[in-house]
């Protein structure tokens, strides 16, 4: 296995490699001259036109323009973006991802959850109506236009009910003199987070062997242990209520992607659901006597899950694609609307750091769904 | 003593086709015989399809806009005044504010240049039936094609055209569409172009590779190979054609994928169009209407029907499903 | 004489398709005592699989139960609701499933699976205990137990085979259903598992329903004989009684259609036609349309399932002699 994941990430290099190149040399190819269009800037006296141009390397050839930006993108270094210079465009994708992460993240988890869930149920009780109105508004939740969903429910929750803020990701008034900005709050988020669902994993794994009664106890112990710790972190950290304003702002994107993105993790659940029951050993399984609970998700979902979890860790990948949406509708500044922004602006240095953002998060999702089937099915073992 | 006589059993074989059927058909041309045998599957299949109400809906939906379609040309000739009614350059002069709410002259009312609703709603169908359906086929015919060439010929080719795909699917695809419309101004059928060969290379040759992957290790294969069927002549007769099924599932994805594209990028007025669903939401946007629900009219009907349209061909596409897909069916 | 551990009275089922109803099961009457093995006998198709499960109620859906009773150990399981059931199932009755290889979950390991069987009937059992009590089990069925902790799919077809039996004697059952259990192991594992079954079957008294297609691997096994035919119990004797004084026609059929490696060389006798649509079901006897000895009452009435002296139980209007 070992070999298996070395080899996998050597190729992963070489596909970036190629997938860049290609695409520096597509952004070349455009019409215009964005070299130009960057330099007419007005604000720029000729001194610093000059040193621009030897910087970016802008009055050479297109070889050499290639070769030093490869070689500055094995040192780490993506440029700078031109039209927020002089800033890095590390940095900002530093400071714009984590905002993009923990949007989708827990948007593509919370639409998984409930796709699943439904969608075991769906298929493990058939009945007429029951499946013909969850499947028909469940695709049509899936197809309906991003935008015009996206507003209806701003219209209806936050104009009409008032229920949560209209957009962006931050109350301004409340952050008025705040001793943090927002990054700071974003990863720290994020890090509770990432720890409390190590830990949570870790305590499962460490108590599958146990019996039942003990089981529970311990796992709801571990439970009450991770809550704690989070209290115990953030009570007294005094960002608590900058925090909690996020998260506010978080919950009405994250209703509108789960409820495009569910169903089609319903769907691909209940279809997987239904040719895994007519499988032998689920017979088999209610033979023995097991509850039908046991036998419909120790059983049946164990195995039907798996071309699920594949699909929804391939899912992140594509994080940033609907984020584009999403983003725009809800003000919510994060590496979609950057690219987006950088595409229309001809920021080219920004365009290459967003698109090797996207395509490193994209392979290497590939690798952990292929890393994770392979756990999940022991009859799959790579050599 | 009873009289024992002999009954002789009377074998019972599997008949397919009924005695008067077979001797009609002895007597057709061989190619008049397919035709015949493909009619009887379609109406099998159409018998599996329209049990699924779903696919029903779906269809009703796509025969409704369908109409929507048809019916706008004729409208446009003979009932309706074109100056005012045109869904380009028509301005209402009877409404002192535009754009003006529902009424009876405009039964969804008019958008902020004063042009019909309803009008533009129902000249725009047209271009998303286009769009969606020529995409659909480029997306289709090349993903079958690279997934059953990738499938038979495996080695080289196969990691090739598979590490083409990945490298398709690592872009984001709406960002890219986004990128690449920056770049030059796109419109229906370059559009329609771009997103069959960025799917047909991409995730759909993929999915359909794995499954002629299951077809090429049949016995008829083996014997088209045996009797000496040269590796095209396979591919085409024998292993495409029961790609089929699976090719026209994916074809109503397509269509959807391709609708919805179209209308983001509309939306973000990032097409070269004269008019389309998202294009309409777009005017809206820009002319400051989006967020007040008042002027509803402006986007709910463009919305709606962008949903519906999309959703039938994935209505239509899932119901096939089960048609391809026997397992899926109840007892 | 031994007390009746199962006893099956008038039990039919059908099932409902779209094609409409199939008379798979009809108007059964079986008795098995303890400790007693029982072979079941007939075509594919001919119900002895649908039987099986319906003993168990593990009946799908569209299937319904239309009459009789099925006692285990006095008690009707018909009527009872599947909640009750359970307390049957495995504890009780076990099975060993057609092409058994299928039967096991392939993403967990034998042992837990084992296990898992018994913590449902032994509540909080202790896990290492369950665990001994399976290398036990391996042991009893002649399985190394170091494989216990492995995954189905890396046992051979004979170890997955002995691996579901084991499974099947985990919470000591009374009775144990082997629907097809060798089917698709070759020849010479399958006489081995066979003879291993036959052994493990005297050694622990338990009852056993065997079920197959296949004539001489019921007689190497069972005690009794049945033989099914299109949803029917035609003949049921024990087995000596069978090969050398078969009564129904069809059972003298699938005598004379093995052919014999001793003995003189004859065209292989077999019995012409194919089973009948359970859809439509023949009239009267579900057998005339290939029995060479039919005649008029045959195709009218249906004949009674009697004795015939020593519980040798048919049912034919012109039952052979000799």
């Amino acid at each position: 296995m070992l070999r298996y994941i070395l080899r996998r990430l050597g190729q992963i290099v070489i596909t970036l490699f190629v997938f860049l190149t290609l695409v520096y040399f597509l952004l070349e190819a455009q019409p215009g001259d964005y070299a130009q269009t960057f330099l007419s800037n007005p604000k720029l006296t000729k001194e610093q036109r000059e040193a621009l141009k030897a910087q970016f390397g802008l009055d050479k050839p297109l070889w050499e323009r290639y070769l030093s930006y490869m070689r500055s993108l094995l040192r780490g270094n993506l440029g700078i973006s031109f039209e927020y210079y002089p800033r890095p465009v590390v940095s900002i994708i530093a400071e714009r991802a984590p905002r993009t992460i923990l949007l989708f993240l827990t948007a593509q988890i919370s639409s998984f959850l409930l796709g699943f869930t439904v969608g075991k149920i769906l298929a493990w009780k058939r009945g007429q109506t029951f499946e013909y109105v969850l499947t028909i508004s469940g695709v049509t939740l899936y197809t309906v236009f991003t935008p015009w969903f996206g507003l209806m429910m701003i219209w209806i929750f936050a104009y009409t009910l008032g229920l949560f803020p209209i957009g962006k990701f931050v109350t301004p008034t409340l952050w008025r003199g705040a001793p943090v900005d927002a990054n700071y709050v974003f990863i720290r988020i994020l890090l509770s987070a990432f720890i409390s669902s190590l830990v949570l994993f870790l305590v499962l794994l460490a108590t599958r062997r146990l019996n039942l009664a003990l089981r529970r106890g311990l796992r709801g112990a571990g439970v009450l242990i991770i809550l704690a710790g989070l209290l115990a972190y953030w009570l007294p950290s005094g960002i608590t209520r900058y925090a909690l304003d996020i998260l506010y702002h978080l919950i009405l994107p994250v209703m509108t992607l789960t409820l495009i993105n569910f169903a089609g993790m319903m769907l691909l659940t209940r279809n997987s659901m239904l040719e895994t029951m007519r499988e032998d050993f689920v017979m088999a399984a209610r033979a023995k006597g097991l509850p039908e609970g046991m036998i419909r998700d120790k059983h049946v979902a164990r195995n039907a899950m798996l071309p699920v979890i594949t699909s929804f860790i391939f899912s992140i990948a594509f994080v940033l694609d609907g984020g584009v949406i999403t983003e725009t509708i809800f003000s919510w500044p994060g590496m979609g609307l950057t690219l987006l922004e950088a595409a229309l602006s001809q920021d080219i240095p920004m365009v290459m750091g967003g698109l090797v953002f996207t395509g490193t998060l994209a392979l290497f999702a590939h690798l952990i769904a292929d890393i994770t089937y392979a756990y999940l099915d022991p009859r799959i073992r790579y050599t | 003593m009873e009289e024992r006589t002999k009954v002789i059993a009377k074998p019972k074989v599997e008949v397919i086709l009924e005695e008067e059927e077979r001797k009609k058909l002895k007597e057709m041309p061989l190619w008049r015989v397919r035709l015949y045998l493909t009619w009887r599957e379609i109406r099998n299949n159409w018998k599996l399809f329209s049990e699924n109400k779903i696919g029903l809906v779906g269809l009703g939906i796509i025969i409704f806009y369908a109409f929507m379609a048809i019916l706008h040309p004729i409208l446009m000739k003979w009932v309706w005044d074109p100056n005012i009614y045109d869904p380009i350059v028509g301005y209402s002069y009877d409404e002192v504010l535009q754009p003006a709410p529902p009424s009876l002259r405009h039964l969804l009312g008019t958008d902020p240049l004063g042009r019909d609703v309803l009008s533009q709603l129902m000249y725009s169908t047209r271009s998303e039936f286009a769009l969606g359906i020529l995409a659909a086929i480029i997306t289709v015919t090349i993903g079958t094609t690279v997934g059953a060439v990738a499938a038979y010929f495996g080695g080289i080719i196969d990691t090739l055209l598979m590490r083409l795909a990945d490298l398709i699917i690592m872009l984001p695809f709406v960002t890219i569409l986004i990128v690449l419309s920056a770049m030059f101004k796109m419109n229906l059928i370059i559009l329609a172009i771009v997103i069959g060969i960025l799917s047909g290379f991409g995730g759909t040759g993929i999915v359909i590779k794995s499954q002629a992957l299951t077809i090429k290790v049949r016995a008829y294969i083996e014997a088209a190979k045996v009797a000496g069927g040269s590796d095209w002549h396979i591919i085409f007769r024998h292993i495409i054609p029961n790609l089929m099924p699976l090719s026209f599932l994916y074809m109503m994805f397509s269509v959807t994928s391709a609708i919805f594209s179209e209308a983001v990028l509309s939306f973000f007025g990032l097409l070269n169009i004269r008019m389309s669903w998202g294009l309409m939401i777009h005017t809206a946007q820009t002319a400051g209407y989006l967020l007040n629900p008042k002027t509803w009219w402006l986007i709910v009907p463009a919305g709606l029907s962008i949903t519906l349209l999309c959703s039938a061909f994935y209505l239509v596409g899932r119901a096939l499903d089960e048609v391809v897909n026997p397992r899926l069916r109840k007892r | 004489m031994a007390e009746s551990i199962l006893k099956i009275e008038n039990f039919t089922m059908h099932y409902m398709t779209k094609a409409g109803e199939v008379s798979a099961v009809d108007n059964v009457d079986l008795e098995i005592r303890k400790g007693e093995s029982l072979g079941l006998v007939g075509e594919s198709g001919c119900g002895k699989t649908s039987l099986a499960i319906s003993i168990m109620k593990l009946l799908p859906e569209n299937a319904i139960i239309k009459g009789g009773h099925i006692y285990f150990d006095g008690t009707d399981l018909v009527p009872l609701s599947e909640d009750e059931m359970r307390r049957f199932r495995w504890r009780r009755i076990s099975m060993i499933f057609q092409a058994a290889m299928n039967s096991l979950n392939p993403v967990y390991k034998v042992s837990d699976q084992i296990i898992e069987a018994m913590e449902t009937h032994f509540g909080h059992i202790d896990y290492y205990e369950a665990r001994e009590k399976v290398a036990n089990l391996f042991r009893l069925v002649g399985l190394d137990p170091k494989f216990m902790d492995q995954y189905p799919h890396e046992y051979s077809g004979g170890m997955r085979q002995r691996a579901v039996i084991a499974m099947a004697l985990a919470c000591d059952p009374d009775l144990i259903i082997a629907d097809e259990p060798t089917t698709a192991l070759d020849v010479i594992v399958q006489d081995n598992i066979l003879r291993e079954l036959k052994a493990l079957q005297e050694k622990l008294g338990t009852t056993m329903i065997y079920i197959s297609h296949d004539i001489a691997v019921i007689a190497e096994v069972s005690h009794r004989i049945g033989i099914m035919y299109a949803g029917k119990i035609v003949e049921l004797a024990d087995a000596e009684e069978i090969f050398h004084h078969p009564i129904h026609p069809y059972t003298a059929g699938l005598m004379s259609a093995f052919p014999s490696i001793v003995g003189p060389k004859r065209e292989l006798v077999t019995i012409p036609g194919e089973p009948p649509d359970l859809l439509n079901p023949p009239s009267g006897c579900r057998f005339h349309p290939r029995c060479q000895y039919a005649t008029k009452i045959c195709r009218e009435k249906e004949p009674e399932f009697k004795d015939y002296g020593s519980g040798h139980m048919a049912s034919c209007w012109n039952p052979l002699e000799g």
